[in-house]
């Protein structure tokens, strides 16, 4: 049986500084770990911003969950958005004037119907896996920059995303927090994390691969305007081109 | 030479302020339609979605009428006091003294019923709330909370603006009737303790026989649209683009300016209605 597509990218160009990031041919499958690495305005937050339909490409062909974006309708970038959850850079956007809970319930109550007590047991139940409980009636504006990162991941994976995008998951925590991240997110790949014991696709954008080379089995490299990936970590890491050496700081 | 430039530069003057003018009245056409669209934008989810997650919507909703209205009350009824104070007692008064007792009751519903309440009822919303509210939206957009909404699969329209258009405009309406009301009872009060030769029971029919029954009607409508066009104003400079920290002041002003410019004209739409009455 074939493995299903969840984004294929074909000759995409998004806009990146400079003549923007170019040749992308890009392929995720279902069960993929994937780390997209370079240096910061490399273009890989644009990358990420084309796979949730935030912006369109320049140029090329997208495809998410076998549709082609160019003729979605909001109502199917709704559908597709649903399938997949985002954390983003820094804060991850939370809402601040809203508590950690209720950050965490609204796309369920939303999308459901529901009131904030209706999705009780099933936001409590994730807050206390995620160890979010004690913060839970924190408001999301006045929690630390790791708490507010975590509480980012809840609610991405609140709607059971199958795929799951992580813009820099390691960028400015603490060696504790970093261990809880990897351990986690080693666990939603594993498929062990969620009570639905579903494994999840994984696509993390991170400035230095060096954390993430043990998570991923799948690897792409932004550089200089242009796109390379690597089936393997080993031919990620043979790879000598200047970009990965600069990159894992093996120069000076 | 110089007797000659004289003429020139008065001429130049002249052009520049006209160009000026052009362009002010351009500017104003281009917000016109730029707050035009983002209303239909509004009303159109509003009317679309009203079936969208009612559980989530409601609090909301109630939230920005508490806001909007309730908390504003106190303020809304020294307000209303005060107009009646300073205007319907004095007008009152000296209607009575000059012989023109019969128009004591067309000049109040015209002046305060018809014109000055819904007015300052928006007036009210606009310094209250709706300074803090473009701060609020503009700060969201910037931090990318509009974003963050979309990928959850919430509409940022119909979740950020129009729970404000409906409590804004709720709110509006009803203080509307607030300020009327009480205005004509200060009013009332000031002018007797004045020595006016008016029982309680006269000042009410006077008033009451005023009214036409097309008044209700359109003192609702004008509320509405009064409220209507504020919180658009105020959605559309909060949401139009991110804010920056030192914009915020700016852009307040901007707001306040371009709602008042629009109620004033919004109530000058009304003006022929009145007239027929």
């Amino acid at each position: 049986m074939e493995t299903a597509r969840l984004i294929e990218m074909e000759g995409v160009t998004v806009k990146a500084p400079g003549a923007g990031l170019t040749g992308i041919d890009w392929v995720v499958c279902a069960g993929e770990s994937w780390a997209v690495t370079g240096l910061q305005g490399s273009g890989k937050t644009a990358l990420v911003e084309v796979v949730v339909g935030l912006a369109s490409p320049i140029r090329g062909e997208v495809r998410l969950f076998g549709q082609r974006m160019a003729e979605m309708s909001p109502s199917d970038l709704a559908n597709v958005r649903q399938r997949m959850g985002v954390v983003f850079e820094g804060r991850g956007r939370l809402f601040p004037r809203l508590s950690v809970y209720e950050n965490v319930a609204l796309p369920l109550c939303y999308r459901g119907n529901l009131s904030m007590t209706e999705v009780l047991p099933t936001v409590g139940g994730l807050l206390e896996r995620m160890g979010l409980e004690p913060v839970a009636e924190q408001s999301a504006g006045a929690l630390g920059y790791a708490w507010a990162r975590r509480v980012a991941l809840a609610r991405a994976l609140v709607m059971g995303p199958e795929l799951l995008l992580v813009e820099n998951p390691f960028a400015g925590l603490d060696a504790a927090h970093t261990r809880w991240w990897r351990r986690f997110l080693g666990e939603l790949k594993q498929g062990v994390a969620l009570p639905s014991q579903r494994s999840l696709t994984l696509v993390m954008t991170v400035d230095d691969p060096r954390w993430i080379l043990g998570l991923c089995d799948r690897f792409a490299v932004t550089h200089g305007g242009g796109w390379r990936s690597f089936a393997t970590r080993s031919d990620f890491e043979r790879c000598a081109g200047g970009e990965l050496r600069e990159l894992l700081h093996d120069t000076d | 030479m110089g007797a000659r430039s004289i003429p020139l530069r008065n001429s130049w003057g002249a052009w520049a302020r006209l160009r000026g003018l052009l362009s002010w009245l351009l500017g104003g056409i281009d917000i016109s339609r730029r707050v035009g669209a983002f209303t239909l934008i509004s009303l159109g989810s509003f009317m679309t979605q009203r079936r969208v997650a009612p559980k989530v919507m409601r609090p909301l909703v109630q939230e920005q009428v508490f806001r909007a209205g309730i908390r504003v009350l106190p303020i809304v009824l020294f307000l209303g006091a005060a107009l009646g104070l300073v205007i319907v007692g004095q007008t009152v008064l000296l209607l009575v003294q000059v012989g023109q007792r019969d128009l004591v009751g067309p000049m109040m519903v015209t002046v305060m019923v018809r014109e000055l309440a819904p007015l300052t009822a928006a007036l009210v919303v606009l310094a209250r709330v709706g300074t803090a509210t473009v701060t609020e939206l503009g700060t969201a957009r910037a931090m990318g909370e509009v974003e963050a909404l979309e990928v959850l699969g919430i509409d940022p329209v119909h979740y950020l603006v129009v729970p404000r258009l409906v409590g804004f405009s709720v709110a509006t309406v009803s203080l509307t009737a607030y300020i009327a009301a009480v205005s004509m009872v200060s009013g009332y009060v000031s002018a007797f303790l004045r020595g006016l030769p008016m029982t309680p029971g006269e000042f009410i029919w006077a008033v009451v026989s005023a009214f036409s029954w097309l008044d209700f009607p359109l003192l609702g409508l004008k509320a509405l649209g009064f409220g209507v066009l504020t919180s658009m104003v105020i959605c559309h400079h909060g949401l139009a683009q991110p804010l920056r920290i030192e914009e915020v002041g700016q852009v307040t002003t901007r707001t306040v300016a371009h709602a008042l410019v629009g109620c004033l004209v919004l109530d000058g739409l009304f003006l022929p209605f009145y007239l027929t009455l």
